[in-house]
């Protein structure tokens, strides 16, 4: 496998969606190429820091009242 | 005085407990959902709200097993596309007056709930994060919310975008490239360790 190939893999494996084939094909490229594994840590990191820094709210209390409210008395 | 339950048939009243069981429990996540689609409160509400009778409505073709939390947010990205896409921004564009003017009426909005305020702040401080992934164009921005906020599978957003999962693939491995290019800095600056892998 070269380099190339790796970066696209890279994304997918951070999710856990490679197949078993490709998993082991990139496993045994980072094993041998430092540049790809310094690669593959950035990428884990970018997907850090978004789940971790997008602002996430609740959804106002009268909307989830309203919302419960019209789904139980339609009939 | 007869209690409005009662009328309700069995069928229908198990329909609304499964309902409020599975789909009602998703509201933080559609709600955020909407936000960062209509960047408006009022518009998000209204989308939520109508997502969820359309939802109760078609509730009966939910496949059960499969992940209603998917389920109501193709149909919210439906409802969106229907209501607001003739105002929709161009992809590639970011207004950061929009954003700011984003951020601070999620802070009122924020307000109104229980959340500690200080979380509010705490998010405030990466509004360049925010700002770096609006700036994406809309067909990578969407598919890296929908994988890294909201933890769908591929598959879940191949359905979602009505796209092959190899694009969803390809699209998440690109917007996370000019992503990582724009969030350089702020990765150094907040000490995420970029060496690690060495």
């Amino acid at each position: 496998m070269n380099c190339n190939k790796a970066m696209v893999l890279m994304s997918a494996a951070i999710d856990g969606e490679l197949t078993p084939k490709e998993e082991e094909e990139l496993v045994s490229h980072l094993a041998e190429c430092p540049e790809c594994r310094a690669e593959f840590q950035d990428a884990k990191n970018t997907k850090i820091i978004i789940r971790e820094r997008i602002v996430r709210v609740q959804a106002p209390k009268t909307l989830l009242e309203s919302i419960v409210r019209m789904t139980t008395v339609s009939s | 005085m007869k209690d409005k339950k009662q009328l309700l048939s069995p069928q229908e009243e198990l329909k609304q407990k499964e309902f409020q069981q599975e789909a009602v429990a998703h509201i933080n996540a559609l709600y955020n959902y909407a936000l960062h689609l209509t960047m408006n409160p009022d518009d998000a509400e209204d989308l939520v709200q109508e997502t969820y009778l359309k939802a109760y409505k078609f509730f009966n073709s939910f496949e059960r097993g499969t992940n209603c939390k998917a389920w109501l947010f193709k149909i919210l990205k439906n409802n969106y596309i229907n209501k607001f896409r003739k105002n929709a921004r161009e992809p590639g564009k970011v207004d950061y007056d929009l954003i700011k003017d984003f951020y601070h009426t999620i802070k009122d909005v924020q307000s109104d709930t229980t959340e500690a305020e200080s979380d509010f702040f705490h998010s405030l401080l990466h509004e360049e994060v925010y700002q770096a992934l609006q700036s994406l164009p809309e067909e990578f921005r969407e598919v890296i919310q929908l994988c890294d906020i909201e933890g769908f599978t591929y598959e879940e957003i191949a359905n979602m975008v009505e796209s092959p999962i190899g694009t969803v693939r390809s699209r998440l491995y690109r917007g996370r490239k000019l992503l990582r290019a724009k969030l350089e800095d702020y990765a150094k600056k907040r000490g995420y360790d970029t060496d690690s892998g060495e």
